[in-house]
């Protein structure tokens, strides 16, 4: 069993990202084709398919168009990302991001990330965000598919006698 | 300015405002209440929607900073390892807050006298006593009578439940032979004064859509408005005006639609807490005070305390179902609250067992901490912690201290042009002595509950709900902005009811004292109305 201290103060919403009102559209944000091809290929390397869980891999479950409904300010941001991700891909291996394997695909990804620590911080964050809303990841991890509201849910009171050791012990607080 | 003149005048329509309000509205006097926030509907809350809790770090953020509400104003926390918390609406913080609603302890007002160090209040627990009993009943607070840690008293509902988490740190803490209790929490467990009881819905931090939660849009302001008083909302308070014979005379504000107006009163009470109020104070300077009204002290945005939190997580190797129920609340260990010197530093931290984080969350903090990386590990990581986690909050004491301050930002404004409070803060040698014992004994908890990985984590940035003592109270004009009744040494018809009043900070979420201040000071005001002002 290890006990691990977290230096850092970790914020939960990633730096420098300006969070904009959510911007409710049927039109999913345009990336090129081949930024699609370059999204679909880190998409798999962020959350794999595991299909003997019944679990889908994160190309699998909508992320651009989360991110156009959610996080549209997040795209332009991953764009340009993918773009470094190609530039480099071909200059390495003469070859797109989706077209060489997934070690050289993160063997790159870790090569730009020692130059820029938080590449791909963004979408990685998002991708989390719309693999975890997911129907059929949620039907793996036992959560129903509704909002907590107005149903709520069950709570076991428990064992409320556990206490009668904490009141043998009597009074702790001072008196003044 | 205006003809129009009113009795009393408060600033702010959160816990200590709507307390506050309902109080003085026996006395028929005219009170008018200006909130730059407005209205709630629960029907909005994220709770109500699949993606609520990816709406926890957009528009229901807890940092104005990140929500940027047209209500909200921004706030320099460069210099800050803490990140302040708030929300503007009625109800203020407590439409977000968790519910969580300890009482401080007597020794939490006698300081100085018992430990050497800060100050003593002039007031004590038992003069807020009844003043908490009521704000119990009224808000409706869940809770177990008889516990060892505090003074005797009876909450009126029954505790919340203690689920699978509550039951394994329970046994824990019997292990190691510490206090335990079922947290005093502001939630209704059964149907209370008209409202519904909890669900269990989870994200209480983000507005109860059950409307189960305590927060002051649903308990006091419905039966201050019955009762005669008006809540403006969406006005915005620039500065508090003051007349030649150093008395209040009234505000300049912005209405809803961006007007400026000016509203005369014969009292103004100032209800924004403790970062609000020293702003609003200090930006209502004046030829009479030019350091800021009712800052001849110097001590106005001084001795800001902020309860620096850390977290001690606990991954097990079974289900807990650890993110159902009320999420910020579950059971308190007191073992090491009181003072004792022989840890090496005064005063004390508490231990707040709360629920665990829906899957979503649970991802993104994984991400953030690299204990849920990208790839092969993806699946089993995540796994190993989705509702397997118990979170342990631990709340310090921090010490006021005169550097630890509220000031005017020399260049931000929020969308009025009215300057900006920026926050200058760090930890103390005792404070940072405090944290290393609790993440020890934390990690100790966590061990005898059967934890098989342990976290520590802190301070937390985004943690700074708990905003306290920049307009102190105290007997001494020179020492002290308020007085034991809350009223401001230097301007008689100037009240302050929220949590800057505060001496020293306890260690425990403040809104329980903070309205109970409000419900005394309220009451002495009535009492003393023939001579309110001498």
């Amino acid at each position: 069993m290890r006990t691990r201290a977290m230096k850092t103060i970790i914020p939960l919403h990633p730096e420098g990202a300006k969070p904009a009102a959510n911007q409710a559209t049927n039109q999913i944000a345009m990336l090129t084709e081949l930024q699609t091809r370059t999204l679909d290929a880190v998409l798999d390397l962020i959350i794999p398919a595991a299909t003997e869980r019944g679990l889908p891999g994160a190309a699998e479950v909508g992320v651009l168009a989360y991110m156009t409904r959610e996080a549209p300010e997040a795209i332009p941001i991953a764009a340009g990302e993918l773009d470094r991700l190609d530039t480099e891909s071909r200059r390495h291996f003469d070859l797109p991001p989706a077209a060489i394997d997934d070690a050289q695909r993160l063997a790159l990804i870790e090569s730009i990330r020692r130059e820029i620590p938080a590449y791909l911080d963004r979408l990685a964050f998002e991708t989390y965000s719309c693999y975890y809303q997911d129907d059929r990841v949620l039907d793996v991890i036992g959560l129903e598919k509704r909002p907590p509201y107005p149903t709520g849910y069950e709570v076991d009171a428990g064992d409320l006698g556990l206490l009668e050791a904490v009141r043998s012990r009597g009074q702790i607080y001072r008196e003044v | 300015m205006s003809d129009d003149i009113v009795d009393v005048l408060i600033i702010g329509a959160g816990a200590s405002g709507a307390a506050v309000a309902w109080s003085l509205a026996e006395t028929k006097m005219r009170i008018v209440c200006l909130e730059q926030g407005g209205w709630m509907h629960p029907a909005d809350y994220p709770s109500t929607r699949r993606n609520w809790e990816a709406q926890m770090h957009r528009d229901a953020s807890p940092s104005p900073n990140l929500r940027r509400q047209p209500a909200d104003y921004p706030i320099n926390e460069d210099d800050s390892p803490i990140s302040i918390l708030n929300y503007n609406a009625v109800g203020g913080s407590t439409v977000i807050y968790a519910a969580h609603f300890p009482r401080l302890h007597p020794s939490d007002f006698r300081v100085r006298t018992l430990d050497g160090v800060a100050d003593d209040w002039p007031i004590d627990y038992s003069t807020l006593e009844p003043y908490y009993a009521e704000n119990d009943r009224i808000t409706g607070v869940a809770g177990l009578a008889g516990d060892p840690a505090m003074p005797p008293h009876e909450p009126p509902l029954p505790p919340i439940p203690l689920g699978a988490v509550g039951e394994t740190m329970g046994r824990a803490f019997n292990r190691l032979g510490w206090h335990w209790w079922p947290s005093d929490t502001a939630i209704a467990t059964r149907e209370h004064e008209g409202r519904a009881r909890c669900i269990n819905l989870g994200p209480c931090n983000t507005g109860c859509a059950q409307g189960a939660k305590g927060s002051a849009d649903i308990t006091y302001w419905p039966m201050a408005l019955r009762a005669g008083v008006e809540l403006r909302t969406h006005c915005r308070v620039r500065e508090i005006l003051v007349g030649a014979n150093d008395m209040a005379t009234g505000v300049v504000y912005f209405d809803a639609d961006g007007v400026e107006r000016r509203q005369r009163a014969e009292v103004v009470i100032v209800a924004c807490n403790g970062i609000g109020t020293p702003r609003l104070l200090l930006n209502s300077s004046s030829a009479r005070f030019p350091d800021g009204l009712a800052n001849r002290s110097g001590l106005v945005g001084r001795n800001l305390m902020l309860h620096p939190w850390c977290i001690v997580q606990g991954v097990f190797d079974r289900p807990l179902a650890s993110h159902y129920g009320p999420q910020g609340c579950c059971i308190l260990s007191k073992q090491f609250y009181e003072t004792d010197a022989s840890r090496g530093f005064l005063r004390g931290y508490d231990l707040q067992v709360t629920r665990s984080m829906g899957p979503v969350n649970t991802a993104r903090v994984g991400l953030a901490r690299g204990t849920i990386p990208w790839g092969a590990g993806h699946h089993d990581a995540f796994a190993m912690r989705y509702d397997r986690t118990i979170n342990m909050g631990i709340c310090c004491e921090d010490l006021p201290e005169h550097c630890n301050a509220v000031t005017l930002d020399a260049t931000l404004t929020d969308s009025n042009g009215i300057a900006a409070p920026k926050i200058n803060y760090r930890l103390s040698e005792n404070t940072l002595k405090m944290i290393a014992h609790a993440f020890d004994k934390g990690s100790e908890a966590m061990r005898a509950a059967g934890a098989i990985d342990i976290l520590t984590e802190g301070p937390v940035r985004m943690t700074g709900w708990h905003q306290l003592g920049t307009a102190r109270m105290g007997t001494d004009p020179e020492r002290s902005v308020v007085n034991e009744c809350g009223r401001s040494h230097d301007v008689k018809n100037l009240f302050i009811v929220d949590g800057s009043v505060f001496v020293t900070g306890g260690g425990v979420n403040p809104t329980s004292t903070i309205q109970a201040i409000a419900l005394y000071i309220a009451d002495t005001m009535k009492r003393r109305l023939a001579n309110l002002f001498d």
